[in-house]
């Protein structure tokens, strides 16, 4: 189920807020049932795996506390020795899961084009809706038992409540279990909560169905002409498009996490902060996708040693994370490939200009404006033929004669103008600020009201004709 | 007590406005959408029930074996026979309507007979050389699945280009040609080069909205169009229609057959002489097909064979371009294809030699234009006068 769909909106949140409230004393067992309900209508079959791998991380995080009765020799080795069987274990098992549905057929894949055809059987499985992140949730939850900062034993309901709860079940943010410990165990729900968490997912549902949806349109009608024939300004145009779309849609959806978990007393943490205002891509990556940011610093980046162990070390650190970062979007070549690229860049501000550009004024806004589209179109297009032909267009060079000219860029930008300065505004952080400030006001009220029932028009014709949505 | 009550209860009011509001009109919408949805369907339904007696007369009446003596006599429509039937035109129209009102009556298993019936008839006559073939739109049939949606069903059969003795042409043939469409005509507007051609498209054009009040761009000024102007105003030689995408969930087959028709007779009352091309939707790709919503090639199909039925041979033409694209499932090929349903730019030029290889001799349209009122759409058994702009 996605939060903009009809089914979410009108049934399955209403009854479950009324169900949620209506029984105070029950609400992470509500919870759990409610998000089991939210994915499995989704994934019927999926579902099982997930409480499978729920299942097994508790019982491995239980081994993890579990203390023997009879007075031992040795007894805080032993424990430091069970807890580390228990992580490797929890790691081996997790990752396992996700290399066999995410990569395994990538990893064949590979190894059969290198190796010659039909060395190793592809298994064409579906991806299993959010396994990326459940699966760093559940690794952050062992990994955090065995460093102490979980100190106790966690009850079952919790932890799968934690790891299973439909506000970021299927794309994030990457929550911690220290950030909900507390409101795990008791949360209230008051009325003001309710109020301002429906705002905020109203917010995030204009963000997703006004801005993303649209403006992918645009990108999707420049890639149906083809790659490689495109005027530099189309393709640029379109670079643009992509960069709007992903960002909305994953702000958008990050905001109606942050909405439903007020709503229902948790506070799930920031995911973005305006990243394209950033002046240096080192920057950028503090602001974009912030809980998967941390995670590979804390869970990876810091563990080999970070930037203390002299710099050739640092180097390959950086090399690991970026190359693990690129994966995790996709299994596919073009992300490890986008992962490289931010590496190198990084690298590169690291060692000389990236302090003197995030000091400058208009240089580094015009840097990470430039960059970053061109990231996000090595990101979007996993055919590398096509990708070489589009970054070819982007830089102006084309083989063959150009297909998709001025005259399209004009008929594009007379049709999209007004949706592209909306973006443009959008990702500044004036409209946050104004509605920070505005909130409670009367006519922000009304406003709200408009953007939700305008996302449910777009949202009912899309759904009853999808072809509305991609309007051929 | 009852004070307090009804303070916490202000309180509750006051400090969530916007709840409140979205609980409210969601109920106001709620009730309104459910009125409304319960008419639209009950006037789907009356709409599909009047067309599916419509689309069976036409079948009756193309179908030699029921007695149709018009047509079957000489295929070629001679003048007599125009005027026999102009003559009849009141009392023909009489008996359609009472073999609609007969057929309405009968359940729905004799009217797969016949349709099974009319089929078989359709394959029969493909092995009849003779003049009806060039006439008609053959099917080739298939063994149709269980579809389970308001939107269409599987047709069973595919239909071929119509069949016709076709010219090669060049770029010149296409001067006083207008091209009708979605974003695929958009698409040969764009990338196919055939400058000397109108195109009247949009995204997401559909065959309700193709005559409608809100005007369609003019590719060459950019410019939004009233159709039905344009189309009374200027004369084309041919006239190009592919539509049918964005009607896949609107509505049924034959409510969609039913306007396209509409649209077409008004463009015939419109254009005398005038060679109309209803062309194949192009199939999606295998990724984009989808079963569990109206999104696939069965509908599309179910579409196609609906529109292919208006063409006769003569002055409508049905041209099928699938084969060009589509792999042995029927599906688009995905190299050919970013998003499953628009071909890359680089592609429109095989379907412009498509295009030029399908041309019509005018000198024939023409002696049937002399012969009066444009009779396929008389065979179609519908009634003069009616608007097609709705």
């Amino acid at each position: 189920m996605l939060f903009s769909s009809v089914g979410f909106l009108f049934r399955f949140l209403p009854i479950f807020i009324i169900i949620y409230i209506a029984l105070p004393k029950y609400r992470n067992i509500v919870l759990l049932i409610g998000s089991l309900i939210f994915y499995g209508v989704g994934e019927p079959y999926f579902v099982l795996l997930l409480l499978l791998s729920v299942s097994m991380n508790y019982l491995i995080s239980c081994y993890m506390f579990w203390e023997p009765r009879s007075p031992q020799t040795n007894r805080k080795l032993k424990a430091a020795r069970r807890k580390k069987r228990a992580l490797v274990l929890a790691v081996t098992l997790d990752l396992s899961v996700l290399f066999v549905f995410k990569y395994w057929d990538f990893a064949a894949g590979s190894i059969n084009m290198f190796a010659g055809k039909g060395c190793l059987p592809l298994l064409t499985l579906a991806l299993p809706l959010g396994i990326s992140f459940y699966t760093f949730q559940m690794l952050s939850y062992q990994i955090d038992c065995y460093r102490g900062t979980i100190v106790r034993r966690v009850d079952l309901i919790s932890f799968a409540t934690y790891v299973c709860m439909f506000p970021q079940l299927i794309a994030g943010p990457i929550v911690r279990y220290s950030e909900v410990a507390d409101r795990m165990a008791f949360r209230r729900v008051r009325i003001r909560d309710l109020e301002n968490g429906l705002k905020l997912f109203t917010l995030g549902l204009g963000l997703k169905v006004l801005l993303a949806n649209q403006i992918g349109t645009l990108w999707n009608l420049i890639m149906s002409a083809g790659a490689g024939r495109l005027h530099p300004l189309v393709a640029w145009l379109g670079a643009f498009a992509y960069s709007f779309q992903i960002y909305f849609d994953f702000w958008g959806y990050s905001v109606m996490a942050m909405g439903l978990g007020k709503m229902l007393g948790f506070s799930i943490p920031r995911n973005f902060d305006h990243p394209y205002t950033s002046r240096s891509l080192s920057e950028f990556w503090r602001r974009w996708h912030m809980t998967l940011g941390s995670w590979f610093k804390e869970y990876v980046y810091i563990p080999l040693g970070g930037s203390r162990k002299g710099n050739g070390r640092t180097v390959v650190n950086l090399f690991v994370v970026w190359a693990l970062t690129g994966l995790w979007h996709g299994a596919d070549w073009n992300f490890v490939l986008w992962g490289i690229v931010f590496f190198l860049l990084l690298s590169l501000e690291k060692r000389t200009f990236g302090k003197s550009l995030e000091k400058s004024l208009v240089l580094g806004h015009i840097y990470t404006v430039l960059l970053i589209p061109v990231t996000w179109v090595i990101f979007a297009i996993t055919d590398m033929g096509q990708l070489a032909g589009y970054l070819g267009n982007l830089a102006g060079y084309h083989r063959e004669e150009i297909l998709v000219g001025i005259t399209q860029l004009l008929r594009y930008l007379k049709e999209y103008g007004l949706l592209l300065i909306a973006c443009v505004i959008f990702a500044t952080p004036l409209p946050a600020k104004l509605y920070w400030k505005w909130k409670d006001r009367w006519f922000t009220v009304l406003i709200l009201l408009g953007i939700f029932w305008w996302s449910v028009r777009e949202i009912v014709l899309g759904s009853n004709n999808p072809f509305l949505y991609f309007r051929f | 007590m009852n004070g307090n009550k009804i303070r916490t209860f202000m309180e509750i009011l006051y400090n969530c406005p916007f709840i409140l509001l979205v609980i409210v009109t969601s109920i106001l919408f709620g009730l309104l959408s459910d009125g409304g949805g319960n008419g639209r369907n009950e006037h789907s339904i009356a709409v599909s029930q009047l067309l599916g007696d419509e689309v069976k007369a036409s079948a009756d009446e193309r179908n030699p074996s029921k007695g149709n003596d018009i047509i079957t006599k000489d295929g070629r429509d001679t003048k007599n026979g125009e005027e026999e039937k102009a003559e009849n035109g009141t009392a023909q129209e009489d008996k359609t309507l009472q073999n609609a009102g007969a057929r309405k009556e009968n359940n729905d298993k004799i009217e797969n007979d016949s349709e099974r019936k009319e089929d078989t008839a359709d394959s029969g006559k493909r092995e009849n050389m003779g003049q009806m073939e060039k006439r008609a739109t053959e099917f080739v049939e298939y063994e149709p699945v269980e579809t389970n949606s308001r939107y269409y069903s599987d047709a069973g059969k595919v239909a071929l280009t119509t069949a016709y003795d076709y010219v090669l042409e060049n770029e010149s043939y296409f001067n006083d040609a207008a091209f009708l469409g979605d974003s695929r005509t958009l698409g040969i507007s764009d990338y196919a080069g055939l400058a000397g051609a109108d195109f009247f498209c949009d995204n997401g054009m559909t065959i309700y909205k193709l005559l409608g009040d809100d005007g369609v761009t003019y590719q060459k000024t950019g410019e939004k169009v009233d159709l039905k102007v344009i189309l009374q105003e200027k004369h084309y030689g041919k006239i190009y229609i592919m539509l049918g995408m964005n009607e896949l969930g609107y509505g049924d087959t034959p409510m969609y057959l039913k306007q396209y028709l509409k649209v077409i007779r008004q463009i015939k009352e419109w254009q005398p002489g005038v060679i109309i091309y209803v062309m194949a939707n192009l199939h999606v790709s295998q990724e984009k097909n989808n079963i569990e919503t109206e999104f696939n090639n069965i509908n599309i199909n179910d579409k196609n064979v609906a529109s292919a039925r208006l063409a006769n041979g003569k002055d409508v033409f049905y041209l099928d371009c699938n084969p060009l694209f589509t792999d042995e499932e029927g599906y688009l090929q995905a190299d050919l294809t970013f998003d499953g349903v628009h071909l890359y730019a680089q592609h429109y030029d095989k379907w412009r030699d498509f295009l030029f290889e399908h041309g019509v001799e005018r000198e024939e349209v023409q002696q049937a234009e002399a012969n009066g009122q444009p009779e396929g759409l008389e065979k179609m058994g519908v009634k003069n006068g009616e608007n097609a702009s709705q």
